[in-house]
Protein backbone atom coordinates (compact mmCIF):
# COMPACT_ATOMS: atom_id res chain seq x y z
CA UNK A 1 0.00 0.00 0.00
CA UNK A 2 2.97 2.38 0.94
CA UNK A 3 4.34 1.99 -2.36
CA UNK A 4 0.94 2.84 -4.28
CA UNK A 5 0.99 5.37 -6.32
CA UNK A 6 -2.42 7.08 -5.85
CA UNK A 7 -1.98 5.93 -1.79
CA UNK A 8 1.71 8.41 -2.64
CA UNK A 9 -0.29 11.48 -4.24
CA UNK A 10 -2.68 11.21 -1.16
CA UNK A 11 0.03 11.86 1.30
CA UNK A 12 1.47 14.52 -0.77
CA UNK A 13 -2.18 16.39 -0.81
CA UNK A 14 -2.90 15.78 2.47
CA UNK A 15 0.36 16.66 4.04
CA UNK A 16 -0.52 20.48 4.83
CA UNK A 17 -3.99 19.01 6.23
CA UNK A 18 -1.93 17.17 9.12
CA UNK A 19 -0.50 19.77 10.44
CA UNK A 20 -3.56 22.35 10.20
CA UNK A 21 -6.03 19.31 11.67
CA UNK A 22 -3.53 19.36 14.21
CA UNK A 23 -3.33 22.59 15.64
CA UNK A 24 -7.05 22.42 15.06
CA UNK A 25 -7.00 19.07 17.53
CA UNK A 26 -5.05 21.24 19.84
CA UNK A 27 -7.98 23.78 20.22
CA UNK A 28 -10.06 20.87 20.96
CA UNK A 29 -8.32 19.37 23.18
CA UNK A 30 -8.00 22.71 24.91
CA UNK A 31 -11.39 23.42 25.09
CA UNK A 32 -12.67 20.02 26.25
CA UNK A 33 -10.53 19.59 29.47
CA UNK A 34 -11.83 22.99 29.79
CA UNK A 35 -15.48 22.39 29.64
CA UNK A 36 -14.84 19.13 32.00
CA UNK A 37 -13.93 16.44 30.08
CA UNK A 38 -10.91 14.66 31.48
CA UNK A 39 -7.87 14.17 29.23
CA UNK A 40 -8.43 10.14 28.60
CA UNK A 41 -12.35 11.06 27.86
CA UNK A 42 -11.42 14.12 25.31
CA UNK A 43 -8.56 12.37 23.34
CA UNK A 44 -10.99 9.35 23.06
CA UNK A 45 -13.73 11.71 21.52
CA UNK A 46 -11.05 12.41 18.90
CA UNK A 47 -10.21 8.46 18.18
CA UNK A 48 -14.31 7.17 18.24
CA UNK A 49 -15.84 10.42 17.19
CA UNK A 50 -13.51 11.80 14.34
CA UNK A 51 -15.50 14.74 13.97
CA UNK A 52 -14.36 18.59 14.70
CA UNK A 53 -17.88 20.08 13.90
CA UNK A 54 -20.05 17.67 15.97
CA UNK A 55 -16.96 17.27 19.07
CA UNK A 56 -17.15 21.39 19.21
CA UNK A 57 -20.57 21.84 19.45
CA UNK A 58 -20.33 18.72 21.64
CA UNK A 59 -18.16 20.41 24.07
CA UNK A 60 -20.36 23.58 23.79
CA UNK A 61 -23.22 22.09 24.65
CA UNK A 62 -21.94 19.38 27.33
CA UNK A 63 -23.60 22.18 30.42
CA UNK A 64 -26.92 21.87 28.63
CA UNK A 65 -27.04 17.85 29.09
CA UNK A 66 -27.41 14.98 26.31
CA UNK A 67 -30.48 15.98 24.51
CA UNK A 68 -29.50 19.04 22.96
CA UNK A 69 -25.57 17.36 22.20
CA UNK A 70 -27.38 14.98 20.05
CA UNK A 71 -29.85 16.16 18.50
CA UNK A 72 -26.96 18.76 17.19
CA UNK A 73 -25.13 15.50 16.44
CA UNK A 74 -27.61 14.34 14.55
CA UNK A 75 -28.16 17.56 12.55
CA UNK A 76 -24.41 17.90 11.80
CA UNK A 77 -24.37 14.65 10.83
CA UNK A 78 -26.93 14.71 8.12
CA UNK A 79 -24.72 16.00 5.29
CA UNK A 80 -22.95 12.58 5.39
CA UNK A 81 -25.56 10.83 4.10
CA UNK A 82 -25.48 12.15 0.48
CA UNK A 83 -21.61 12.24 0.89
CA UNK A 84 -21.77 8.59 1.64
CA UNK A 85 -24.07 8.17 -1.39
CA UNK A 86 -21.28 10.40 -3.55
CA UNK A 87 -18.34 8.33 -2.00
CA UNK A 88 -19.95 5.24 -2.64
CA UNK A 89 -20.88 6.45 -6.50
CA UNK A 90 -16.92 7.11 -6.88
CA UNK A 91 -15.21 4.24 -5.65
CA UNK A 92 -17.93 2.00 -7.58
CA UNK A 93 -17.86 -2.04 -6.67
CA UNK A 94 -15.56 -2.97 -3.51
CA UNK A 95 -15.51 -5.09 -0.69
CA UNK A 96 -17.71 -4.18 2.38
CA UNK A 97 -15.00 -3.76 4.52
CA UNK A 98 -13.51 -1.02 2.60
CA UNK A 99 -16.59 0.61 2.68
CA UNK A 100 -17.01 0.24 6.46
CA UNK A 101 -13.56 1.64 6.70
CA UNK A 102 -13.61 4.59 4.45
CA UNK A 103 -16.74 5.56 6.17
CA UNK A 104 -15.02 5.94 9.15
CA UNK A 105 -12.99 9.29 8.10
CA UNK A 106 -15.45 10.45 5.67
CA UNK A 107 -15.11 13.92 6.96
CA UNK A 108 -15.30 17.17 4.76
CA UNK A 109 -11.43 17.98 4.33
CA UNK A 110 -10.79 14.07 2.84
CA UNK A 111 -13.70 13.84 1.03
CA UNK A 112 -12.78 17.11 -0.92
CA UNK A 113 -9.45 16.51 -1.58
CA UNK A 114 -10.89 12.86 -3.25
CA UNK A 115 -13.48 14.40 -5.10
CA UNK A 116 -10.64 16.64 -6.69
CA UNK A 117 -8.08 13.60 -6.92
CA UNK A 118 -11.68 11.66 -8.67
CA UNK A 119 -12.07 14.60 -10.82
CA UNK A 120 -8.45 14.16 -11.99
CA UNK A 121 -8.83 10.53 -12.28
CA UNK A 122 -7.13 9.71 -10.01
CA UNK A 123 -5.98 5.75 -10.54
CA UNK A 124 -7.05 4.17 -6.93
CA UNK A 125 -9.44 6.60 -5.38
CA UNK A 126 -9.29 4.13 -2.34
CA UNK A 127 -5.58 4.18 -1.67
CA UNK A 128 -6.09 7.70 -2.09
CA UNK A 129 -8.42 8.24 0.31
CA UNK A 130 -6.88 5.89 2.96
CA UNK A 131 -3.75 8.08 2.74
CA UNK A 132 -5.57 11.77 3.49
CA UNK A 133 -7.92 9.46 6.06
CA UNK A 134 -4.31 8.80 7.56
CA UNK A 135 -2.64 11.99 7.86
CA UNK A 136 -5.85 14.02 8.77
CA UNK A 137 -6.74 11.27 11.64
CA UNK A 138 -3.06 11.12 12.46
CA UNK A 139 -3.18 14.77 13.01
CA UNK A 140 -6.44 15.27 14.62
CA UNK A 141 -5.61 12.36 17.48
CA UNK A 142 -2.27 14.45 17.99
CA UNK A 143 -3.57 17.34 18.28
CA UNK A 144 -6.15 16.60 20.81
CA UNK A 145 -3.97 14.56 22.73
CA UNK A 146 -1.64 16.87 23.28
CA UNK A 147 -4.28 20.09 23.59
CA UNK A 148 -5.53 17.48 26.43
CA UNK A 149 -2.47 16.68 28.27
CA UNK A 150 -0.17 19.80 27.90
CA UNK A 151 -2.26 22.38 26.02
CA UNK A 152 -3.36 24.46 29.07
CA UNK A 153 -3.17 28.38 28.16
CA UNK A 154 -2.76 27.77 24.44
CA UNK A 155 -4.72 29.39 22.44
CA UNK A 156 -4.45 27.96 18.52
CA UNK A 157 -7.78 30.18 17.50
CA UNK A 158 -5.37 33.56 17.85
CA UNK A 159 -3.06 32.16 15.07
CA UNK A 160 -6.42 32.14 12.78
CA UNK A 161 -6.60 28.67 11.53
CA UNK A 162 -9.96 28.19 11.85
CA UNK A 163 -10.05 30.53 8.70
CA UNK A 164 -7.92 28.31 6.62
CA UNK A 165 -11.19 26.00 6.70
CA UNK A 166 -13.06 27.51 4.76
CA UNK A 167 -10.56 28.99 2.29
CA UNK A 168 -9.60 25.07 1.82
CA UNK A 169 -13.41 24.53 0.66
CA UNK A 170 -12.77 27.00 -1.83
CA UNK A 171 -9.76 25.97 -2.98
CA UNK A 172 -11.39 22.75 -3.40
CA UNK A 173 -15.03 24.42 -5.07
CA UNK A 174 -13.31 26.81 -7.44
CA UNK A 175 -11.93 23.53 -9.84
CA UNK A 176 -15.63 22.18 -9.79
CA UNK A 177 -17.63 25.09 -11.40
CA UNK A 178 -17.39 24.97 -14.57
CA UNK A 179 -20.69 24.64 -16.39
CA UNK A 180 -24.26 27.05 -15.73
CA UNK A 181 -25.24 24.36 -13.67
CA UNK A 182 -22.54 24.45 -11.26
CA UNK A 183 -22.33 28.21 -11.49
CA UNK A 184 -25.87 28.34 -10.55
CA UNK A 185 -25.45 25.79 -7.67
CA UNK A 186 -21.76 27.65 -6.01
CA UNK A 187 -23.95 31.22 -6.49
CA UNK A 188 -27.25 29.35 -4.55
CA UNK A 189 -24.84 28.04 -1.79
CA UNK A 190 -23.43 31.48 -1.06
CA UNK A 191 -27.22 33.19 -0.86
CA UNK A 192 -28.11 29.78 1.39
CA UNK A 193 -25.34 29.69 3.14
CA UNK A 194 -25.83 33.50 4.07
CA UNK A 195 -29.47 33.20 4.78
CA UNK A 196 -28.46 29.51 6.93
CA UNK A 197 -26.74 31.81 8.73
CA UNK A 198 -29.49 34.05 9.99
CA UNK A 199 -32.39 31.78 10.02
CA UNK A 200 -30.77 28.50 11.13
CA UNK A 201 -29.31 27.22 14.22
CA UNK A 202 -25.59 26.30 13.79
CA UNK A 203 -25.87 22.56 13.71
CA UNK A 204 -28.15 23.12 10.82
CA UNK A 205 -26.49 25.20 8.43
CA UNK A 206 -23.60 23.94 5.91
CA UNK A 207 -26.30 20.81 5.33
CA UNK A 208 -29.47 22.81 5.28
CA UNK A 209 -27.67 25.30 2.57
CA UNK A 210 -25.54 22.63 0.77
CA UNK A 211 -29.32 20.41 0.35
CA UNK A 212 -30.89 23.43 -0.84
CA UNK A 213 -28.39 24.80 -3.25
CA UNK A 214 -27.61 21.09 -4.81
CA UNK A 215 -31.69 20.94 -5.69
CA UNK A 216 -31.97 24.35 -6.92
CA UNK A 217 -29.12 23.20 -9.34
CA UNK A 218 -30.25 20.13 -10.17
CA UNK A 219 -33.56 22.04 -11.23
CA UNK A 220 -31.68 23.94 -13.90
CA UNK A 221 -31.46 22.09 -17.47
CA UNK A 222 -27.75 21.29 -18.20
CA UNK B 1 -26.18 9.77 30.79
CA UNK B 2 -22.13 9.66 31.32
CA UNK B 3 -19.62 11.80 29.32
CA UNK B 4 -18.47 8.34 28.12
CA UNK B 5 -21.87 7.22 26.95
CA UNK B 6 -22.69 10.61 25.57
CA UNK B 7 -19.41 10.13 23.39
CA UNK B 8 -20.35 6.85 22.13
CA UNK B 9 -23.80 7.64 21.50
CA UNK B 10 -22.28 10.98 19.24
CA UNK B 11 -20.03 8.44 17.22
CA UNK B 12 -22.38 5.86 16.37
CA UNK B 13 -24.82 8.90 15.19
CA UNK B 14 -21.62 10.34 12.97
CA UNK B 15 -20.53 6.51 12.22
CA UNK B 16 -24.12 5.71 11.16
CA UNK B 17 -24.48 8.83 8.85
CA UNK B 18 -21.16 8.02 6.74
CA UNK B 19 -21.25 4.47 6.28
CA UNK B 20 -25.50 4.90 5.44
CA UNK B 21 -24.80 4.17 1.88
CA UNK B 22 -21.27 3.34 1.91
CA UNK B 23 -22.30 -0.14 3.35
CA UNK B 24 -25.54 -0.63 0.63
CA UNK B 25 -24.66 -2.34 -2.70
CA UNK B 26 -24.68 0.80 -5.76
CA UNK B 27 -27.73 1.33 -7.23
CA UNK B 28 -28.24 -0.01 -10.73
CA UNK B 29 -28.60 3.32 -11.94
CA UNK B 30 -28.45 6.50 -10.62
CA UNK B 31 -32.33 7.80 -10.74
CA UNK B 32 -33.58 11.01 -10.36
CA UNK B 33 -30.93 11.86 -7.11
CA UNK B 34 -27.78 11.61 -9.71
CA UNK B 35 -27.75 15.18 -10.70
CA UNK B 36 -28.62 15.99 -6.86
CA UNK B 37 -25.41 13.93 -5.83
CA UNK B 38 -23.24 15.21 -8.43
CA UNK B 39 -23.86 18.73 -7.40
CA UNK B 40 -23.68 18.00 -2.93
CA UNK B 41 -19.93 18.35 -2.92
CA UNK B 42 -19.56 21.42 -4.78
CA UNK B 43 -22.87 23.23 -2.63
CA UNK B 44 -21.28 21.52 0.96
CA UNK B 45 -17.81 23.43 0.00
CA UNK B 46 -19.79 26.52 -1.08
CA UNK B 47 -21.93 26.43 2.00
CA UNK B 48 -18.91 25.45 4.25
CA UNK B 49 -16.64 27.98 3.13
CA UNK B 50 -19.45 31.04 3.32
CA UNK B 51 -20.77 29.61 7.22
CA UNK B 52 -17.22 29.38 8.35
CA UNK B 53 -16.59 33.27 6.71
CA UNK B 54 -19.95 34.63 7.16
CA UNK B 55 -20.28 33.86 10.60
CA UNK B 56 -16.48 32.70 11.93
CA UNK B 57 -17.63 32.31 15.90
CA UNK B 58 -21.09 31.38 15.35
CA UNK B 59 -22.94 34.85 14.70
CA UNK B 60 -22.88 37.31 11.13
CA UNK B 61 -20.40 39.49 12.12
CA UNK B 62 -17.73 41.60 9.44
CA UNK B 63 -14.39 40.35 10.18
CA UNK B 64 -10.96 40.08 8.18
CA UNK B 65 -12.41 36.33 7.46
CA UNK B 66 -14.42 38.38 4.65
CA UNK B 67 -10.90 39.55 3.09
CA UNK B 68 -10.13 35.63 3.53
CA UNK B 69 -12.74 35.09 0.98
CA UNK B 70 -12.35 38.06 -1.41
CA UNK B 71 -8.55 36.98 -1.59
CA UNK B 72 -9.67 33.37 -2.29
CA UNK B 73 -11.56 34.22 -5.22
CA UNK B 74 -8.77 36.20 -6.26
CA UNK B 75 -6.57 34.22 -5.76
CA UNK B 76 -9.04 31.45 -7.68
CA UNK B 77 -8.88 34.06 -10.68
CA UNK B 78 -4.88 34.25 -11.00
CA UNK B 79 -4.15 30.90 -10.25
CA UNK B 80 -6.21 29.09 -12.63
CA UNK B 81 -8.47 27.57 -9.76
CA UNK B 82 -5.24 26.40 -8.04
CA UNK B 83 -6.38 24.57 -4.45
CA UNK B 84 -2.61 26.04 -3.12
CA UNK B 85 -3.09 29.46 -4.77
CA UNK B 86 -6.58 29.67 -3.61
CA UNK B 87 -5.57 29.36 -0.27
CA UNK B 88 -2.36 31.14 -0.19
CA UNK B 89 -3.83 34.50 -1.54
CA UNK B 90 -6.63 34.10 0.94
CA UNK B 91 -4.99 33.76 3.99
CA UNK B 92 -2.58 36.73 2.85
CA UNK B 93 -5.23 38.86 2.33
CA UNK B 94 -6.69 37.33 5.82
CA UNK B 95 -3.58 37.96 8.13
CA UNK B 96 -2.76 41.13 5.79
CA UNK B 97 -6.21 43.17 7.05
CA UNK B 98 -5.71 41.51 10.24
CA UNK B 99 -2.46 43.15 10.72
CA UNK B 100 -3.88 46.38 9.51
CA UNK B 101 -6.97 46.61 11.70
CA UNK B 102 -5.53 45.30 14.67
Amino acid sequence: MLRHPSFRRGLRDGFLLFFAVALFGVGFGVLAVQAGLPPWLASLASVVIVSGAAQFTMVGLLAAGPGPVLIAAAGLALRHVPMSAALSRMIGERARQVRAALAWVLVDETFGLTVNAARRGEEDLVAYKAAVDLELYSGWVTGTVLGAYVGAGLDPARLGIDVLFPLLFLGLAAPLVRSRREWVTALAAVAAGVMAVVVLPPAWRETGAAAVAAAVGAAVRE
Amino acid sequence: MSDLALILAVAAITYASRASFLLRPAPAHEGRSGPFLRLFPLALFVALATVGLVAPDGEPAVTPALAGGAGAVVGAIVTRRSLVGVVVVGAGFFYLVRWLVG
